[in-house]
C-alpha cells in the first residue's frame, strides 16, 4: 500500500463535495473557489480544479455565466443548479453520517 | 537583450520572451496531451488558458511590458504540473486513459532514465526496469539472468551490482521517467535534429554577435562564445565516445569476470602459452595445491584471488553501467566495502605468499649412491628410456602439465608429480669401478624439512648388461609440495675405461668437462675415454677444428 496514493484517494472523494459547498453561498469564479480550497489545503495547484468543474457542469450540477473583467479576459461565474443544490444536500447528509461513523470506529479503539 | 514574441492568450495580447514562450507552449501542449481523450478538453484548455492570461496580466505593467521566464515559471507553479492533476482530480474518464496520458506526457518530458520497477518485480525489479528502458518484455532478461546465475554465479554478482547502482523508481515522476521517451531510431533522429536546429541557432547568434560587434571587447566576447561553442561540440563528442568506452568496459569486465569465476570454480584446466617452451595445462586448484603448504587452506588462495582480481573487475562493470545509464548516485558504503574487500584479498594473497616463501628458507642436499654392476667390457653405454610414455615432452590429454623452459612438471594422478629434467655430469672415478651418484636437493622451512624432502625424491635407472637407461624425470610425492626439488646425476668413470653417449642423452647431460672442449650437443653419438686429463673423444675427427677455442 502506498500512503500517498491512499491519501490522494481519500481527498479525491470529498473534492467534488467541497466545490459544491463553496458554491452554496452564491456565484464564484474559479480563482475564488481555488482560494477557499487552498486555505483548507484541499488542493495545492489550480490546474486540478478545471477538469472537476467541467465534469460537474456536464453532469448538470453547475451552470455558469460569462462576465466581462476589467483587468483581463472574461470570467466564468459558476453557480449551483437546482439539481446541484439537491445533490449537495444529499452529500451533506452522507458526509455527516460518514464522519459520525468514522469517528465512532476510530474512538472505539 | 532578448527577442520577444507577440502572443494571443484568451484574447489578450502579450509580449513574451522567446524562451518563456517555448516553456509556456510546451506546458500547455503537455496538459492538452493529458486530456487527450476527455470530453470537453477544449473547454478545459480555454479555462486554463484564460486563467493563465489573468495571472500573466498581473505580472506585466507599464514599466515591465514583457513576460519573462520566471513569470511563466511562477504561473506553472500555481497551476501545477500535469501529473499533479492526475493525482488529485483524476475523474473516471481520466483514470481510464491514464496510461495513454502518461505516455503523451512523457513524450514531451523527454529523456528516459533507468530505474528499478517496484510495481513489476521478481527480486529487485532490475530486469523490468532495464526492459522498460529498452522497451522489451522483461521475461527474456529474467530468463537470461536466471541462466547466468548458474554460470559460476556471475549473473548473481551482476544482479547485485545492478540492484545497488540502479535507483528504485519511488515517485510518480520517476516512474514516468522510467517509461519516458522511447530510445529508438526515430528519437535519436529527433534528438539529432533538435541538436542541429540548436546548432544553427547558435551559429546564427554567433554570426549576429560578430556582425554587431563594434569594438574589441565585443569581439573578445564573441571569440569566447565561439570557444564555448567548440567546447560544447567537443564535449558532446567526448560523451558519445565515453558511452562507447563504457559499453566496452562493461563487456570486457563481464567477460573477464566469467573467465575468473570459471577458472576458479569450474576447476577447469587453463591452457595458456601453449608453446613447446612454455605451457600451462593445470587448474588453479591443482597449481595452488602443488605449491601451498599442507596446513594452509586452499580457500585462502581462492578467496584472495576472487577479491584481488574480482573487485577491480566489478568496479569496472559498476563504473561502466553508471556512466552508460547516467546514474549519478554516489554510494560511499559500496565504495568503502569494495576497498576493504580488495585489501582483504591483497592481505590474504600476501599471507599465502609469505607462508609459501618461508617454506623455501633452507636448502638441503643428500647423496644417494645408485648401485650398478660393472660392465663386462670396458665400455658403459649411456642411453635414455625410449618409451614415449616416459617422455616429458609429450603431452597427454589426461596429464596435467606445466612447463617453463627446461623445467617441466607432469601430474598423472593426485599422489605424485613427475619433474624434469635431471642434470647429468661425468667425472673421473677415484676407484677402479664405475660409480653412479644421485645428488638430490630440495628446500624447506628448516634444514630438517628440506633434507626430508630431498630424501623423498625418487630417481631410478635401469641397467641391461653394459647399457644404462636413464629416466628423464624424477618423482616427488604430492604431499611434499614443489620445493625446488632437483636431481644431479654424477657418473664416475675410472681412468682408461670408455663411455658411449647416445643421441638421446643430449636431454640430460649438462656442461660435461672434456679434453676436446666439445659442447654437450657435440658429445652425443660418440665414444669417450677417461684419461688422467679428463674425458677424451676417440671418434671425433674434425671436431677439434670446429670447437677448439
Amino acid at each position: 500500500m502506498n500512503i500517498e496514493n491512499t491519501k490522494a484517494q481519500m481527498k479525491k472523494g470529498v473534492l467534488e463535495f467541497c466545490i459544491l459547498s463553496v458554491l452554496s453561498d452564491g456565484e464564484h469564479y474559479p480563482s475564488e473557489i481555488i482560494e477557499k480550497m487552498k486555505e483548507a489545503k484541499l488542493i495545492v495547484v489550480e490546474g486540478t480544479l478545471y477538469p472537476l468543474l467541467m465534469r460537474l457542469k456536464n453532469d448538470g450540477l453547475l451552470s455558469y455565466r460569462w462576465e466581462e473583467s476589467l483587468s483581463g479576459p472574461p470570467r466564468k461565474y459558476y453557480k449551483l443548479t437546482p439539481v446541484g443544490e439537491q445533490f449537495l444536500k444529499e452529500l451533506e447528509i452522507t458526509w455527516n453520517d460518514l464522519v459520525e461513523a468514522v469517528n465512532k470506529t476510530i474512538n472505539k479503539q | 537583450m532578448n527577442r520577444t514574441i507577440t502572443m494571443n492568450l484568451s484574447g489578450i495580447i502579450f509580449h513574451i520572451e522567446e524562451d518563456a514562450y517555448d516553456m509556456l507552449n510546451k506546458y500547455l501542449s503537455t496538459i492538452k496531451g493529458y486530456f487527450k481523450d476527455s470530453d470537453g478538453r477544449d473547454e478545459i484548455m480555454s479555462d486554463i488558458e484564460s486563467r493563465i492570461a489573468e495571472m500573466l496580466q498581473e505580472k506585466v505593467s507599464k514599466t515591465k511590458q514583457a513576460v519573462l521566464m520566471n513569470d511563466v515559471e511562477s504561473v506553472i507553479a500555481v497551476m501545477g504540473k500535469p501529473e499533479d492533476f492526475a493525482g488529485e482530480s483524476g475523474t473516471t474518464e481520466n483514470k481510464e486513459s491514464t496510461a495513454g496520458e502518461n505516455k503523451t506526457y512523457s513524450e514531451n518530458k523527454g529523456r528516459r532514465r533507468v530505474f528499478r520497477d517496484p510495481d513489476d518485480k521478481v527480486i529487485g525489479g532490475v530486469c523490468s526496469g532495464i526492459a522498460s528502458y529498452f522497451d522489451f518484455d522483461p521475461i527474456w532478461l529474467r530468463a537470461a539472468f536466471a541462466i547466468s546465475f548458474f554460470v559460476f554465479g556471475t549473473g548473481l554478482l551482476l544482479y547485485i551490482i545492478l540492484i545497488i547502482i540502479i535507483p528504485k523508481a519511488k515517485t510518480t515522476a520517476e516512474k514516468l521517467e522510467m517509461r519516458g521517451e522511447k530510445v529508438d531510431v526515430n528519437n535519436i533522429g529527433k534528438a539529432v535534429n533538435e541538436e542541429f536546429e540548436d546548432f544553427k541557432k547558435r551559429m546564427k547568434n554567433f554570426g549576429d554577435e560578430v556582425k554587431s560587434s563594434e569594438n574589441k571587447e565585443r569581439i573578445r566576447t564573441a571569440a569566447e562564445k565561439f570557444r564555448d561553442f567548440v567546447g560544447d561540440v567537443f564535449f558532446n563528442m567526448l560523451q558519445i565516445a565515453g558511452k562507447i568506452f563504457a559499453f566496452i568496459f562493461i563487456f570486457i569486465g563481464i567477460a573477464l569476470m566469467i573467465g575468473l569465476m570459471a577458472t576458479i570454480f569450474g576447476r577447469g584446466t587453463i591452457s595458456i602459452f601453449d608453446s613447446p617452451m612454455t605451457s600451462i595445462h593445470f587448474s588453479i586448484y591443482e597449481l595452488s595445491s602443488a605449491v601451498l603448504p599442507n596446513d594452509l587452506p586452499i580457500e585462502f588462495v581462492v578467496i584472495g584471488l576472487i577479491l584481488f582480481i574480482g573487485i577491480p573487475l566489478l568496479s569496472m562493470i559498476y563504473g561502466g553501467i553508471k556512466y552508460l545509464f547516467r546514474i549519478k548516485q554516489k554510494n560511499k558504503i559500496v565504495k568503502y566495502t569494495a576497498n576493504i574487500l580488495w585489501l582483504t584479498g591483497l592481505v590474504l594473497l600476501t599471507y599465502v605468499g609469505i607462508q609459501v616463501g618461508t617454506d623455501f628458507s633452507e636448502q638441503a642436499t643428500t647423496k644417494q649412491i645408485i648401485s650398478i654392476s660393472q660392465p663386462i667390457g670396458n665400455t658403459l653405454y649411456l642411453d635414455m628410456k625410449p618409451s614415449a610414455e616416459d617422455d616429458l615432452d609429450v603431452t597427454y590429454m589426461h596429464h596435467r602439465k606445466v612447463r617453463f623452459g627446461d623445467w617441466t612438471m607432469i601430474s598423472k594422478d593426485d599422489k605424485s608429480f613427475r619433474l624434469g629434467y635431471p642434470e647429468m655430469n661425468i667425472v673421473k672415478s677415484e676407484t677402479d669401478s664405475f660409480e653412479l651418484v644421485a645428488i638430490k636437493s630440495a628446500q624447506g622451512f628448516d634444514k630438517k624439512d628440506a633434507t626430508y624432502r630431498a630424501k623423498n625424491i625418487n630417481y631410478a635407472i635401469t641397467q641391461m648388461d653394459s647399457i644404462i637407461l636413464f629416466n628423464s624425470y624424477f618423482d616427488i610425492e604430492a604431499l611434499d609440495k614443489l620445493r625446488a626439488q632437483n636431481v644431479k646425476i654424477l657418473l664416475k668413470v675410472p681412468v682408461n675405461k670408455f663411455v658411449y653417449l647416445s643421441k638421446r642423452m643430449e636431454k640430460i647431460i649438462f656442461d660435461i668437462d672434456n679434453v676436446n672442449d666439445a659442447l654437450d650437443s657435440d658429445m652425443v653419438n660418440r665414444k669417450w675415454i677417461m684419461t688422467n686429463r679428463g674425458l677424451e673423444c676417440i671418434d671425433c675427427e674434425g671436431l677439434e677444428n670446429v670447437h677448439k677455442h
